[in-house]
């Protein structure tokens, strides 16, 4: 059924002059090595553990394909990136700015590729015990913590090519630690910012033990060393452990550059009653391919996943998502949301996976889409594997279709011009993520984006109306 | 209720039999090049066939073994028997029929359903159609209904302007080996605006071990033109693998009507993997029904490509998988014309640690305007043991498509069981009921002999399972 890619033939004699195009799974860069690995261990001065560690994900890199999952590999593309001269820093700078945290957020940290651009923590949360460390600092201060979290990786996504890449080469890395019974009233914002045609290759860990309780809000901008025409690349992970009981809100806004190149590997381990809230909107890049794994292990453990999607221009947007039930009443609730114009691309991958230990889990996926031009194209695979019948529900639903004409003659009945009535309509249609967002100035900003994105949608094609 | 167990046992060995049939040609075991070229000599056929047939070889050995569904790398192509004649020549009445091979098709009630019901029968014991007819006024209304091979003599123009045009050679490894070995199968043509009253009937029987069956249906139903193809199999028990590699081909023309129904019940040793495509043009409205309760495993996702405008396609897939058993079934439609509307509907059953998998496509081509699309999937676990997948691939390419796609999977409900029981069914009698009630979307859709037929298999599968 699925065309399964055939090894593309040699071009013919004649035509040699012609430079082959490379094949969709083909990676787009060609900086990691072992050179480089050493040189990163050897910049950060890292105990042996480390290096170690750092060498088997290099090797892990080098053996496993782009996309393992054989159900995905029709939907793989990669050749909208060109990073040929991409490469990290070895050595960030660890210098910093702005001690005080701005009003209403508990802790900000900035990274950008060329160091720590910001860094401070409010006093209340910094008594409480809570931790906003660079993953140095960690391994600095509290080695045997840092070990636990990161030798041989066990909150990465496993049989995952890029995730080993973050692993084998992350030069920037960001901990957020949260003891056990400690509730952290307001949002942590994470921020990462791109610019030049460098590399920038981070982890992110978020560790909330027993009984823990946080919100971080995650941004992912452009910042003013980004050179229009030049592609740079993030490849970053988030790796999560919530404890028994704990509680995360976790909120992320991607709105890099129309020449930035994303590739997001995210995985949760959800321990017993513990829960954990996303909001993924994704805006910018030119090329994101992300992949976010919740892993329900605690009996009665609950995910709640919204993501939503605005493509426009020629971006290519490949997100997969993976849950994976394993305790007993776990419950997941995830929505998958794309709006597109233009020629943008949309691959929405998810996959529900019930365990034969999984006894009464709740799982629900939903894959929407709304194509608002005729180049635009949307891919929704989504896919149940089921192992445990007895399940209080496992199901799930897709639709891909145009603005509702209904809905449109309703408000047109109420006298709304017709292109405000759309726009009404579509952002009204991505309002579950934003409303979602626990930051207030982070959900305004992101309302801005998207209000944004739809008049610049309407002024350069005029595609949005053509509906 | 030992008077049960024995019925079913009685009903299994009914189907369970084997004769001894003095086999008058068969190819070596095995598949190369001479295997190729010795078939088509035997069947003295024109040379364009020969190297269609040689052509397709070369590339089933080009082309590798599919990874995407488990258990294909387990087949022995070199212990498989790729032709077997059992006799002579076609047969025109019954009373021709060779004694043993007449005792075989009595055993499974041919000739009883063909005097109540059929409007002609092709009986494939083996690899060769050995009897065949078409009651007189088809023929009268310029009905074809006969063996592919005899078509390929007796009709060549109309053969060789449609075969291999709606699945080529080079669509897929097995599709390849099939227009290599094929033999047998049905031909059929309706002309223009004649409207088949009664369904057109084939029952196909493998016998003997390691024999491999190729055959190979065309039909097509000229403009305005109307019918109804129903297939059937029941195979005896044996214990090394079978390879059953068939490809249907289906063209439906301006205006036509198309149902093509199958009720698949390979005995559980035979690789089962078919590829079934029809091609609907303006207008017409091409169905398949296909139920899949036996086999090892089997591979097959009846495709409609709906290259004109206004053409629906309608596909009711059902599945039962037992102990051993791996149904990997669905369904594809793909839109290339402008308000073309599909709608696929899959249940499965999966029990004793069988595998139900739905892997379905639903492709909208840029061009495809004002598309409308459905699917809905249901599976059914009876335990534990078993696994049920749902693989769709969403890809859209317009942007006014109205698509919808929904999926659930579930148990039987204890509190249905405790009712029926409550009403002096057993647990065994209120658990078929209930599994029956759930297939009816599909038997509701069966002549009444075959809706009899199935509902047994049904049952003789529950039986089997839970006495």
């Amino acid at each position: 059924m699925t065309e399964v890619a055939e090894p593309s033939s040699a071009p013919a004699p004649a035509r040699t002059e012609r430079t082959p195009r490379r094949a969709p799974a083909a990676l787009p860069f060609s900086f990691v090595d072992r050179a480089l690995v050493e040189g990163i261990a050897d910049a950060h001065a890292e105990p042996g553990w480390l290096r170690a560690d750092r060498l088997a994900a290099l090797e892990r890199f080098e053996a496993l394909p782009v996309e393992s999952n054989l159900l995905y590999t029709p939907y793989l593309d990669l050749r909208a990136a060109s990073l040929d001269d991409a490469a990290p820093y070895t050595g960030l700078d660890g210098s910093m700015a702005g001690a005080v945290a701005p009003e209403g957020i508990a802790g900000l940290i900035e990274m950008r590729e060329d160091g720590l651009a910001a860094r401070s923590i409010d006093a209340k949360a910094a008594a409480d015990g809570v931790r906003l460390l660079t993953l140095p600092e960690l391994v600095a201060t509290d080695e045997a913590l840092a070990r636990s979290l990161i030798d041989g990786a066990p909150l990465l996504p496993v049989q995952e090519k890029l995730a080993e890449l973050s692993r084998a080469a992350w030069t920037a890395g960001i901990v957020v630690h949260v003891p056990a019974g400690v509730r952290v009233e307001r949002p942590i914002v994470l921020r990462w910012s791109l610019g030049a045609p460098r590399t920038l290759v981070g982890r992110t860990l978020i560790i909330l033990e027993d009984g823990a309780e946080a919100t971080v809000v995650e941004e992912l901008v452009a910042n003013d060393a980004a050179l229009p025409g030049a592609q740079a690349l993030l490849s970053a992970t988030t790796e999560i452990r919530l404890g028994a009981g704990a509680r995360l809100a976790m909120a992320s806004l991607q709105e890099l550059g129309p020449d930035h190149v994303v590739f997001q590997q995210r995985r949760a381990e959800i321990g017993e009653g513990a829960d954990l809230r996303w909001a993924l909107a994704q805006l910018g890049g030119r090329l994101v391919r992300s992949r976010v794994d919740n892993v329900l292990a605690g009996d009665r453990s609950t995910v709640e996943q919204v993501e939503i999607v605005f493509g426009s221009d020629d971006q290519l947007h490949d997100l997969t998502s993976y849950t994976r039930h394993v305790g007993r009443d776990t419950t997941g609730q995830l929505l998958s949301k794309g709006v597109l114009l233009d020629r943008a691309r949309t691959y929405m991958k998810g996959l529900i996976q019930i365990e034969k230990t999984a006894i009464g889990t709740d799982s629900f996926l939903g894959e929407f889409g709304m194509n608002l031009s005729r180049s635009a194209r949307a891919v929704a695979i989504p896919s149940l594997e089921i192992d445990q019948p007895d399940c209080r529900r496992a199901a799930h639903a897709s639709s891909v279709g145009p603005i509702d004409e209904n809905q449109l003659f309703y408000l047109e009945s109420r006298g709304i011009a017709p292109d405000d009535a759309r726009k009404f309509i579509v952002l009204g249609f991505l309002e579950p993520v934003v409303a979602r967002v626990p930051l207030e100035e982070a959900q305004d900003r992101l309302r801005d984006a998207l209000e944004a994105k739809w008049a610049a949608g309407l002024a350069t094609t005029g595609s949005a109306t053509a509906a | 209720m030992t008077s049960t167990r024995d019925l079913v046992q009685d009903e299994r060995d009914q189907f369970a039999f084997h004769d001894d049939i003095v086999y008058l040609r068969e190819t070596k075991r095995g598949l190369t090049r001479d295997t190729v070229e010795e078939i088509s000599r035997f069947k003295e056929e024109p040379e364009w066939m020969l190297q269609y047939r040689l052509r397709a070889y070369d590339h089933f050995l080009k082309r590798t073994m599919p990874t995407w569904t488990e258990g294909l790398t387990d087949i022995d192509f070199d212990k498989i028997v790729y032709y077997r004649k059992p006799s002579e020549r076609e047969e025109k009445s019954w009373d021709d029929v060779p004694e043993q091979i007449k005792k075989t098709f009595e055993k499974l009630g041919i000739p009883e359903a063909e005097r109540k019901f059929l409007a002609g029968v092709g009986a494939q014991y083996d690899s060769e159609v050995v009897y065949h007819s078409v009651r007189e006024e088809l023929s009268n209304i310029g009905v074809v209904f006969m063996g592919t091979d005899q078509a390929l003599k007796e009709h060549p123009e109309i053969f060789r302007k449609y075969f291999g045009t709606v699945v080529p050679a080079e669509d897929n490894k097995f599709a390849a080996l099939n227009a290599a070995v094929w033999s047998g199968g049905s031909f059929v043509y309706v002309p223009k605006g004649v409207e088949v009253p009664l369904p057109l009937q084939a029952y196909f029987r493998i016998n003997g071990e390691n024999t491999g069956q190729f055959e190979r249906t065309l039909i097509v139903v000229d403009e305005g033109a109307k019918v109804h193809y129903i297939e059937g199999c029941t195979a005896p028990i044996y214990a090394t693998d079978s390879l059953h590699a068939a490809v249907v081909e289906v063209v439906a023309l301006a205006g036509s009507k198309v149902r093509y129904t199958t009720i698949q019940n390979w005995s559980n040793d035979v690789y089962n993997l078919v590829t079934k495509r029809a091609h609907a043009y303006a207008r017409s409205t091409v169905e398949w029904v296909d139920a899949n309760t036996g086999s090892k495993k089997t591979v097959k996702y009846p495709a409609i490509y709906l290259r004109g405008e206004g053409a629906t396609a309608e596909v009711i897939s059902v599945a039962v998988a037992g102990r051993g058993q791996h149904q990997d079934t669905g369904a594809k439609a793909v839109h290339l014309a402008p308000n073309t509307t599909s709608r696929i509907v899959s249940k499965s059953v999966s029990k004793d640690g069988g595998r139900a998998t739905y892997r379905g496509q639903l492709k909208v081509s840029p061009g495809a305007t004002g598309v409308t699309a459905s699917v809905r999937c249901d599976a059914l676990m009876l335990d534990d043991q078993s696994r049920s997948d749902t693989y769709p691939y969403i890809d859209i390419n317009e942007d006014d498509t109205t698509m919808t796609h929904e999926a659930t999977v579930g148990k039987v409900s204890a509190e249905q069981v405790f009712y029926l029981m409550s009403r002096g069914l057993t647990e065994n009698e209120a658990t078929n009921l209930i599994v029956q009630g759930f297939l009816e979307v599909f038997t509701k859709e069966l002549p009444m002999e075959y809706a009899i037929e199935f509902n047994r298999l049904v049952k003789l599968e529950m039986e089997g399972s839970l006495g």
